[in-house]
């Protein structure tokens, strides 16, 4: 019993994971289909990646929501600049990685060192990235993903969708980063005090800079690979990131108010996200019904967090 | 109320209307007019307004950003530009915010244009603008989205509920009246879906069993996402239901991916649709689409309309355009071989102003 306990107790989205999948599967036996399997793992890796970078922006005690503009930029570059063919690839994934890269600099100066509220300059971030899409495309958005590329998106490899073995190893190695390198305890110690970490010789300004700059690399690389899932642009594409990215990561076990978190935990957050998204489509749940979820999770996710977390100190 | 037949094609040949049959306007070329799309027009009249000098008329698009407002706004333009000796056009984008539209309409209210053409963005926040203006003598055309009440001089759009009734004539037919079917809608409780899907399922069989109806977001990779849960949920789908050609390819996609054949579809004039059936065609002996479009020349009638009216012609009050149906037996003529997935093919816009726009 005080195991079970202590595995809830540490791992309780992956608990969670578990049951909602026995749940949806006792409801849905088409849940329980391989091919499910592997189509849910294929979908959650653009969700995956995008809530891996937004982890590091939650952990520095920010926010980045700007992931939504990055992915649709990338999205549209990616597309127009391939114009579906194979030779272009190397230099539009580089053109979108520079950009992205590019945003989440200005993202962290604004931050570190202008002090505007994280939400509010990725916010205006997001704005402008929009806006720029939409001058870029003047509404029209063209061009397509190459095939080579595509295979990304929608090709397996050993029968595992391809977009989710890209997704689980670059989060795997971010998680392994955060864990074992001195930038990642710096990121941690910046969330959890920053005047404290300051005082301990944490270069915190360059730590906030480089945190934005890992965030929007990640909301690339979702962009990425959601586009060589579908092959072509589309000006809405990355709006669905703005409020599931938090969300993965806030399930996923990671405080809004920074320090205490994992990427690891995110990656449980946006397998259960997708999950649900999946099980409720299945179930044939309305739209509204599965917003009406989604936000009773975030609310209610935080409070078990706020509970266990107590126990622990009580201990 | 519907007493009048026009062909589009006249109409936009010849600019004036073919049931007043007066003056000649200038007009545009007629090499892309494709689709003969009739134009039902209101017994009911507006009286026209005499108005000489050069017009001005301002145009209150609700958003802009979209392939369609896209393609609307520059057929509008074209137009405008081949008309610069008679009128000025004036745009002003509300970026999807009611409130702005509102100020949007009171600024060309104070600037004194002659006519006033609306896309809203509800159609209940622009009514006491509207009124405004015609009090102040101002013909005002909403057009694409209703607006609430007749406070204004003509409109001009198309029937939702009419378009998914031929749809789903189409798909009914093409399953034979029986057979297992999925719908796909747009933006989560929009009402332009809601009224589509409630006229195509007045035309299906007792034998059509509609297995879910889901929100893909106008979207190809919302609409993959969600195609792929059916798929695991349902082993038989003989059909799929879209109000819009981006829902249909990203289903399609979900099925190509399960490596299940590909169905009869519905959808709208989008030009990714039309090629992945050509493209498809000849590997699925089942697959059919049925299109209907949401013309985006609509503008380029309420401009015509505002004219008229501003030259003392009297108008119907509405114009409602019933679109051609889009299928495997005259796709040729829509399909853009060369261009964007992203182009809507009931167009007036030629393939050289496509491109550009396009780039």
């Amino acid at each position: 019993m005080r195991r079970a306990f202590n595995a809830l107790r540490h791992n309780p989205v992956w608990v969670a994971v578990a049951l909602l999948y026995c749940v949806a599967g006792l409801v849905s036996p088409a849940m329980l289909k391989t091919e499910q399997v592997l189509n849910i793992l294929q979908v959650t890796a653009f969700l995956g990646l995008v809530a891996s970078g937004q982890t590091i922006a939650l952990l520095v005690g920010g926010i980045d929501l700007s992931v939504a503009g990055v992915v649709t930029m990338t999205n549209i570059l990616a597309t127009s600049l391939m114009m579906g063919q194979n030779e272009r690839i190397a230099p539009a994934v580089a053109i979108c990685i520079a950009l992205g890269v590019a945003v989440g600099i200005i993202n962290g100066i604004l931050v570190a060192f202008l002090r505007v509220a994280p939400i509010i300059a990725t916010l205006a971030m997001n704005a402008i990235l929009f806006g720029a899409a939409l001058v870029y495309t003047g509404g029209a958005p063209f061009g397509s993903s190459a095939p080579a590329f595509n295979q990304l998106g929608q090709g397996s490899v050993l029968g595992l969708p391809a977009s989710a073995l890209c997704w689980l190893v670059v989060s795997l190695i971010l998680a392994y980063a955060m864990r074992r390198t001195t930038l990642g305890r710096w990121i941690y110690a910046v969330g959890a005090n920053e005047i404290a970490a300051r005082f301990m010789g944490v270069p915190t300004r360059l730590v906030l800079v480089l945190a934005y700059s890992l965030s929007a690399l990640f909301a690339v690389l979702g962009g990425l690979l959601i586009t060589a899932y579908i092959g072509n642009p589309s000006l809405g594409i990355g709006n669905q990131f703005l409020l599931a990215s938090v969300v993965a990561v806030v399930v996923g076990g990671t405080a809004l108010t920074g320090g205490i978190g994992s990427v690891v935990g995110t990656i449980a957050g946006a397998l259960f996200v997708t999950l649900l998204n999946s099980f409720t489509n299945i179930a044939q749940a309305s739209t509204g019904a599965q917003y009406v979820i989604q936000g009773v999770l975030i609310a209610f996710s935080v409070i078990i967090y706020r509970v266990i977390g107590e126990s622990a100190e009580t201990r | 109320m519907i007493n009048k037949r026009i062909d589009r094609r006249t109409l936009l040949g010849w600019g004036a209307g073919a049931a007043a049959g007066a003056v000649m306007l200038p007009r545009l070329s007629l090499a892309d007019v494709i689709s003969n799309a009739k134009i039902e027009a209101s017994s009911e009249m507006s009286k026209g307004v005499n108005k000489s000098g050069k017009l001005r008329i301002g145009f209150s698009n609700g958003f802009s950003g979209n392939t369609w407002r896209t393609q609307n706004l520059a057929s509008m333009q074209t137009e405008a530009g081949a008309n610069a000796d008679r009128y000025e056009l004036i745009t002003v984008d509300g970026q999807g915010d009611i409130t702005k539209q509102v100020n949007d309409i009171e600024d060309l209210i104070a600037q004194n244009v002659d006519a006033l053409l609306v896309i809203p963005n509800s159609g209940t926040a622009v009514v006491p603008a509207l009124r405004k203006a015609m009090k102040a003598g101002i013909v005002t055309i909403p057009f694409n989205l209703p607006v609430e009440g007749d406070n204004w001089t003509a409109f001009i759009g198309t029937d939702p509920k009419k378009k998914g009734a031929t749809t789903g004539k189409f798909l009914n037919d093409a399953l034979g009246g029986k057979g297992k079917i999925v719908a796909l809608g747009g933006l989560p409780g929009n009402s332009y879906t809601a009224e589509c899907w409630a006229g195509a399922q007045t035309e299906f069989a007792p034998g059509i069993e509609v297995l879910a109806f889901k929100d893909a977001h106008w979207q190809e990779d919302k609409a993959k996402v969600v195609m792929a849960d059916l798929i695991a949920a349902y082993p038989e789908i003989d059909g799929v239901w879209c109000d819009g050609g981006q829902d249909a390819a990203g289903g399609l996609k979900a099925l190509m991916a399960a490596n299940r054949p590909l169905v009869p579809v519905t959808g709208d004039d989008y030009n990714g649709l039309l090629k992945l059936y050509d493209k498809e065609k000849g590997n699925n002996p089942k697959f059919k689409i049925g299109c209907v479009s949401e013309p985006t020349w609509e503008g380029v009638v309420a401009l015509r309309t505002a004219v008229k009216l501003l030259s003392g012609e009297d108008q119907p009050k509405r114009q409602i355009i019933s679109p051609v149906l889009m299928d495997g037996s005259n796709y040729e003529q829509f399909i853009k071989r060369d261009l964007p997935d992203g182009v809507f093919v009931d167009t007036l816009l030629t393939d050289e102003e496509l491109k550009k726009l396009f780039s």
